[in-house]
């Protein structure tokens, strides 16, 4: 079900050329995504930053929270991004504190993909009284600005890194609730998912295996964007004084040295600095992703 | 007609919403860890255990919970929100008196965003293969990229210690107070540095969305039509194209309300300016619960506002809508 015939042969067939390979359309969309010179740079990026993050801990063993200087030392040969008001590494800061910051960015992404889909997918496949529900709760959850409401979340329930990922994630799930009610929509009364139907297929195994293999196209490029959206939450969080103290993250360096920016511009330009190119990042790969698997959608952009 | 019974319904939508959304507020601040009376009775300095339970029945905190759910709604229902005692004042006052400024910022901010972000993309949508598209669509993907406290930190540092030229701290020059038309034209400089920040988000998202419709548009009918009676090009562009380009855009942006006022929460912060985002910073920082769930509140009802009117004003903007479905 997943293989498309290449439609390129619609000429007389000439026997001399070898057959062309069936691709699926994960290879396809791949292939199309290798043609966005922009998806390309993003996505090359994004995995030097997370290459930094993995392995940079162990290659600059310096501990972010460690005070190894003076505070408010200029960027020079020994600190290379200078120290912050404590005194601590700044560049151990961008290294260590990628780690904390891309793994709330993906876990909250991925807790905000999982409840839109599964409100989007539940609604959208049953319809009536509950999808009726479902819509009342993604209203809901609509009018309370996210970024307000996870602040409230995290002042409530207290400023660990468990709070925070689970804050971000549990409020901006709304337009992939959205998107997933509309895919699934359209797809529940088309002739493959009655004839999948017709075969005994339980409601759960056409939720989970016809429906949303076929849904998720629409939904990647949000998640992809999610991920981007939650690491701006962070830094937000942390801006205002809910990052996690004990773990140190680019939002946690930004908030903490914000107070001090006209004493050290360095330890406020350069944690932002990262904020921004891996949101970069990763909204480039998100626009390639787009354009590679929503065909439709290309020429309009 | 059926325009009003519409308007009812949403209304009436709207009221039931923002009733769910008190209900949350209770159930929150019941499930936070700690004992809201312990709270109060930390930031009066300590409390006896008579002053305790005398807290505990002014509150209500000594009935069983749907009673008290009774009593907060009432409460909210005669407008008392709680009473801060960081403040130390009624959250009501407190939210009415920072309300202003931070309108004055999202809406001039909004303004702006509106009016440079439909520019910028239709300007890049009549050459959209063009050198100045290219650098629309770099500067759209910079500005959706960028912390928004990030820029309004970096905006500071250049107009504060680099290039004096405007200020940046507050509303109004504290030192050298004005009166009448120097005092708008005071708070108009002061507002310039917080609400170009806050608009540079919205600048990014609005010019690609008017660079897409506007070329969308280009390529319709009408247009060609238009152009084919001999109508001037600027009045193809500005009239016919434009229309159609503006009705997605206001669409998103009335939408967008509640993502506004978060990020006014920020950019307040960073330029210090008086509003409801300076109050929820530092109720964050005092754990000041009335304050923030009544802002959460507030909030709430602003977005809804918003998207009532919203929804007005593309009805009359779109006579589709109007006369088509209900």
């Amino acid at each position: 079900m997943t293989v498309i015939e290449s439609t390129s042969q619609v000429s007389a067939p000439q026997t001399d050329l070898p057959a062309r390979t069936a691709a699926s359309p994960g290879r396809l969309a791949l292939r199309q995504f290798t043609k966005s010179p922009s998806g390309v740079a993003g996505a090359c990026m994004l995995i030097l930053i997370i290459l930094v993050a993995v392995a940079g801990p162990s290659l600059y063993p310096v501990d972010p929270l460690d005070l190894v200087g003076a505070p408010f030392m200029p960027p020079d040969a020994d600190a290379w991004f200078g120290t912050d008001y404590l005194g601590r590494d700044v560049l151990a800061g961008l290294i260590h504190g990628g780690r904390a910051t891309l793994a709330v960015g993906a876990v909250a992404a991925l807790i905000t993909i999982v409840i839109g889909l599964v409100i989007g997918a539940v609604g959208g496949f049953f319809g009536g009284a509950i999808d009726a529900t479902m819509v009342k709760i993604t209203e809901f959850f609509q009018i309370l600005p996210p970024l307000l409401f996870a602040m409230v979340l995290v002042t409530l329930f207290g400023p660990k890194l468990t709070t925070i990922t689970l804050a971000i994630g549990g409020v901006s799930w709304t337009s992939v609730a959205r998107l997933t009610r509309a895919e699934f929509m359209r797809l529940r009364d088309l002739d493959f998912v009655k004839a999948s139907r017709a075969a005994g297929a339980s409601n759960v195994n056409l939720i989970l295996r016809v429906l949303l293999p076929n849904a998720l196209p629409a939904v990647i490029v949000s998640a992809t964007l999610a991920i981007g959206v939650a690491i701006l939450f962070e830094g937000g969080l942390s801006f205002l004084g809910l990052g996690d103290p004990n773990v140190m993250s680019w939002g946690l360096m930004l908030g903490q040295n914000r107070n001090y920016i006209l004493d050290a511009w360095w330890a406020v330009m350069f944690p932002g600095a990262a904020i921004f190119l891996a949101v970069l990042a990763i909204s480039l790969v998100g626009d390639g992703l787009n354009d590679a698997i929503n065909p439709r959608l290309r020429r309009r952009s | 007609m059926a325009f009003a019974t519409h308007l009812a319904r949403q209304i009436i939508n709207a009221v039931a919403l923002l009733i769910a959304v008190l209900v949350l507020n209770f159930c929150l601040i019941h499930l936070a860890p700690g004992d809201p009376v312990q709270v109060i009775a930390g930031e009066m300095g300590g409390a006896s255990a008579e002053v305790v339970a005398a807290l505990r029945a002014k509150y209500g905190l000594d009935q069983s919970l749907l009673q008290q759910l009774s009593i907060y709604l009432a409460n909210v229902a005669v407008g008392d929100f709680g009473y801060s005692y960081y403040f130390n004042q009624p959250v009501l006052g407190l939210i009415l008196q920072r309300l202003p400024a931070t309108l004055y910022l999202t809406l001039c901010a909004l303004s702006a965003a509106l009016a440079i972000g439909t520019l910028l993309g239709v300007v890049s949508a009549r050459r959209p293969n063009g050198a100045f598209s290219h650098a629309v669509t770099v500067v759209s993907l910079a500005g959706y990229a960028a912390p928004i406290f990030w820029t309004g930190l970096m905006l500071l540092l250049l107009f504060g210690s680099v290039w004096p030229i405007l200020p940046v701290v507050g509303m109004t020059d504290v030192v050298n107070p004005k009166h009448g038309f120097a005092y708008a034209l005071d708070v108009g400089r002061h507002l310039v540095l917080p609400s170009l920040t806050l608009a540079l988000v919205f600048i990014a998202q609005y010019s690609r969305l008017a660079r897409v419709n506007m070329i969308e548009a280009l390529s319709a009918d009408y247009v060609r039509t238009a152009r084919a009676k001999g109508l001037p090009e600027w009045l193809v562009v500005g009239k016919h194209a434009l229309r159609n380009t503006l009705i997605p855009i206001v669409t998103v942006a009335g939408h967008q309300f509640g993502n506004l006022f978060a990020g006014a929460v920020l950019v307040e912060t960073v330029f210090s300016w008086p509003g409801m985002g300076r109050l929820v910073f530092d109720s964050i920082l005092r754990r000041d619960y009335p304050t923030l769930m009544a802002v959460l509140f507030f909030s709430a009802l602003m977005v809804m506002t918003a998207n009532i009117l919203t929804d007005v004003v593309y009805r009359l903007v779109d006579p589709r809508i109007r006369t088509g479905r209900r």
